[in-house]
């Protein structure tokens, strides 16, 4: 395909930007992609069936390889090199990226959760944030459709905070392992469900690729595509219909805009040779994670555009939330000396703990909005450079100990939601470019009481929970000690958030900008609420839907 | 190697009245900060504030400078050396003996040398990141410590000590209780940190691994099999001694 035939040029390959290609190229149209990182082929490159022992340092994590030696990430973490990031004074934020085809989808948790009707219309039940420019009916049929495409398994449980798929969409979810058993039963006694995890892994192989061996941790990338990452599928898929251009390497540094505001293309960093690529194109989606693409809006002002691209709102950047999170873990007694079986599963969470609190909520006896769950970290893993036990001594002993100890803790990793507050915020760093000259980005944060209670209502439950199979967390850190960083929960969403009111939003319920027609968002950026559920499935349901309008809008020439 | 004499410490006694006048000395010296030894707050709180006795080396570690193996390594085939290793022979031997005795051979599965644990640790000592360089500053003095101790002792290297002799010095150290002295709070903060990096370098051989009775990361071809037979009769009985039968999830 030659340059001059696009029809729409896609920035960013992770969730948003592939799905986009994928539909668009699917309908017809021909696509070019636009990523930032070099070119990456999970089938030659993932580390499946290796050992931690068998990795430097006993693959254990370090500013080169923030999540162990065999995390897929290629060129990033909390750092890339030659890209910084700054923050306000008093102010901590973490900003992982991926410089590789496909993103963060290479190594993320497949968690892929619903959000219900109450979690698009937050605000007009407690007042905070901002609604979504739908309702839960209108995205269902997507949800099922994404789903569908991209393969998860779990259950239809009826839980008020987990909306059914339809019949048939779900792949079967792999059986709880006995730590897991153990939590529902504790739980239970406190009136809480658990559930079955929700995971973009196949438990049944379609199309191009394999269902899961349950072997080799997905963060490590999946060589055969179970767990789902959009480099082998989405981007694949979508080669092959022959639409479809991928130039990697390609650090976008703006969006250019004609006298009439109207987007022209983009202008782009070819990495390898250093030199500024001017692209033309006759529409634009920005899909280069949220504070990616208002990096490039930022970045992208002119005269018809003087506060940044789209951003006549005054929005752009603005409302940025990312999950809660806290971890909670004890040692179970009861676990000790326990049979041993294979308990990698799907190597994460088979059951988890989802929001069980609307109730309470909807009666006030609650002090937080929102709600928030628990993943489950338990099991026999695969010994790495950390042993558990509470060692004394030497010699055989320390090794009994060691044996007897393996897999009896069990930890809590709370995710929950946060509303946006002005405090929250990114801007562009005036002072600070980046090795392509590119203007940074410059971020502000503060939890608000919303968060710290939730974190705080969420390690006393847990608490229960623990004392119910007979373990003690110990003393309960205060929650201003126990909420991890802004941005560190990787869900950063909301600063090109859409809506229904052009004066409080960035985009429209398709993702297209307000200011620019023939502009659109298509990653987290457009979440005007960030639910606890993870939001990759979100960005790759909204990314579908909004990818099929703008298809049929090309196809009827009204852009 | 337990008959090999260590020629390096000509001048012993030298050596050991120097470390008996350090001994006093350090009991009055400001000392960096230990890590808080989880189990035992009131004696590390004891070690913070430098009511310390005994001995302990101030080493000063030159910085590793050496490159990491980047943000893009080779997932398939890492690297073999990284980074260049900074033990020496005499080092590497110490450790050696003490990886020994903390995981001696036991029934079919070897002991910690026969899984080279003295490389592995090697290769953590030097290496360039944060958490390494970290337990290098308890690690690096550990081993000075230990030839020291053995010098005060019996006039000789740990490496050269019969082994009843190096285990008695690790008795002082690898159990912290009430009993523990003062003089032993610091080596044993570091010898805590030493059995931690052995113990990790043990399990994660293929040889500990299959001794901790970690039974994954083998493909299976049909769905995910669950808990055994065994497994259920086990947690239901916990669950049931825990009182949660009633909140069991129904199968």
């Amino acid at each position: 395909m030659d340059n001059t035939d696009i029809q729409v040029l896609v920035v960013g390959s992770g969730a948003g930007g592939a799905m986009a290609a994928y539909e668009l190229t699917r309908q017809g149209i021909k696509v070019l992609l636009l990523e930032a990182g070099r070119d990456y082929d999970p089938r030659t490159e993932t580390p499946m069936f290796k050992r931690p022992g068998d990795a430097p340092l006993m693959g254990s994590g370090n500013v080169d390889k923030d999540f162990g030696y065999y995390d897929a990430t290629v060129d990033g973490g909390w750092t890339v090199p030659d890209e910084p990031y700054t923050t306000a004074d008093d102010t901590e934020f973490l900003w992982w990226r991926a410089r590789m085809l496909g993103g963060r989808t290479n190594h993320w948790g497949r968690y892929s959760l619903r959000f219900s009707h109450h979690d698009f219309k937050g605000k007009t039940r407690d007042g905070h944030g901002a609604d979504w420019p739908f309702e839960y009916d209108d995205i269902a049929p997507w949800y099922d459709k994404t789903e569908t495409l991209v393969g998860v398994c779990g259950e239809n449980t009826g839980h008020e905070d987990m909306p059914d798929s339809s019949e048939g969409v779900l792949q079967p979810p792999p059986a709880p392992r006995v730590t897991e058993l153990l939590v529902a039963a504790a739980a239970g006694k406190e009136g809480i469900r658990t559930a079955p995890m929700h995971r973009a892994v196949l438990t049944r192989s379609q199309d191009i690729r394999q269902k899961c061996f349950y072997a080799t941790p997905c963060g490590h990338g999946c060589s055969i595509g179970a767990a789902f990452q959009t480099t082998t599928s989405l981007i694949p898929m979508a080669r092959a219909t022959g639409n479809l251009t991928v130039i990697t390497d390609a650090m976008v540094k703006a969006v250019r805009t004609d006298v009439n505001g109207k987007a022209t293309g983009v202008t782009y960093v070819d990495k390898k040779t250093g030199k500024d690529i001017d692209l033309d194109a006759p529409v634009v989606i920005l899909a280069a994670s949220a504070c990616e693409s208002a990096r490039i809006l930022l970045n992208s002002a002119s005269e018809q555009h003087p506060a940044g691209l789209a951003n006549s709102s005054g929005q752009v950047g603005r409302n940025l939330m990312d999950s809660t999170g806290a971890n909670i873990g004890a040692y179970v007694p009861a676990l000790r000396d326990r049979p041993r079986y294979n308990e990698d599963g799907h190597t994460s969470n088979h059951l988890f703990i989802p929001w069980w609190g609307h109730e309470a909520q909807e009666k006030g006896e609650l002090d937080f909005p929102r709600g928030y769950h628990f993943e489950i970290g338990s099991g026999f893993r695969e010994p790495g450079n950390w042993v558990a036990g509470d060692f004394q001594g030497y010699g055989e002993a320390v090794k009994a100990e060691a044996r007897s100890a393996y897999g009896s803790y069990i930890g809590f990793a709370l995710r929950g939601e946060m509303v946006p507050n002005e405090h929250c915020y990114m801007e562009i760093d005036k002072d600070v470019k980046d090795k392509w000259g590119i203007p940074v980005a410059k971020f502000h944060w503060k939890w608000s009481e919303n968060e710290l209670n939730q974190v705080r209502h969420g390690l006393e439950t847990a608490k229960k929970i623990f004392a119910n199979m007979g373990a003690d967390p110990g003393e309960l850190p205060s929650p201003e000690e126990a909420i991890l960083k802004g941005g560190e929960i990787i869900h950063e969403v909301g600063t090109t958030r859409m809506g229904d009111d052009p004066g409080t939003s960035v985009t429209n319920e398709w993702g297209q900008t307000w200011d620019c027609k023939n502009l659109f968002i298509m990653d987290g950026g457009v979440f005007a609420s960030n639910p606890h559920k993870n939001c990759t499935l979100t960005i790759l349901t909204l990314a579908m839907r909004n990818s099929s309008w703008l298809a049929r809008q090309i196809q009827q020439g009204s852009l | 190697m337990r008959d090999v004499k260590s020629s390096v410490y000509v001048s012993r006694l030298t050596r050991r009245e120097s470390l008996k006048w350090l001994s006093a000395l350090a009991a009055t010296a400001a000392f960096p900060a230990l890590t808080a030894c989880s189990g035992e707050p009131d004696k590390s709180a004891k070690a913070i504030a430098g009511v310390v006795e005994g001995h302990w080396p101030e080493l000063t570690l030159k910085p590793v400078n050496a490159a990491g193996y980047g943000k893009d390594p080779d997932l398939i085939m890492p690297p073999e050396s990284p980074w260049p290793r900074l033990l020496s022979q005499k080092e590497l031997q110490l450790v050696a003996d003490i990886s020994d005795l903390i995981v001696p051979q036991e029934g079919e599965y070897p002991s910690a040398t026969g899984v080279n644990i003295p490389d592995v640790f090697d290769e953590w000592i030097s290496a360039p990141y944060e958490r390494q360089q970290n337990d290098r500053k308890f690690i690096m003095p550990l081993l000075v410590w230990l030839d020291d101790e053995a010098a005060l002792r019996h006039d000789m290297t740990f490496t050269d000590l019969t082994e009843a002799r190096q285990k008695a010095i690790l008795d002082d150290i690898a159990t912290v209780d009430d009993n523990t002295g003062d003089a032993y709070l610091r080596p044993a903060e570091a010898f805590s940190r030493f059995r931690g990096l052995v113990l990790a370098a043990y399990f994660s051989s293929p040889e500990g691994t299959r001794d901790i009775g970690y039974q994954g990361n083998v493909a299976i071809a049909g769905d995910y099999p669950g808990p055994t037979d065994e497994a259920m009769t086990h947690i239901n009985r916990v669950i049931s001694e825990l009182g949660l039968s009633e909140y069991a999830l129904k199968s």
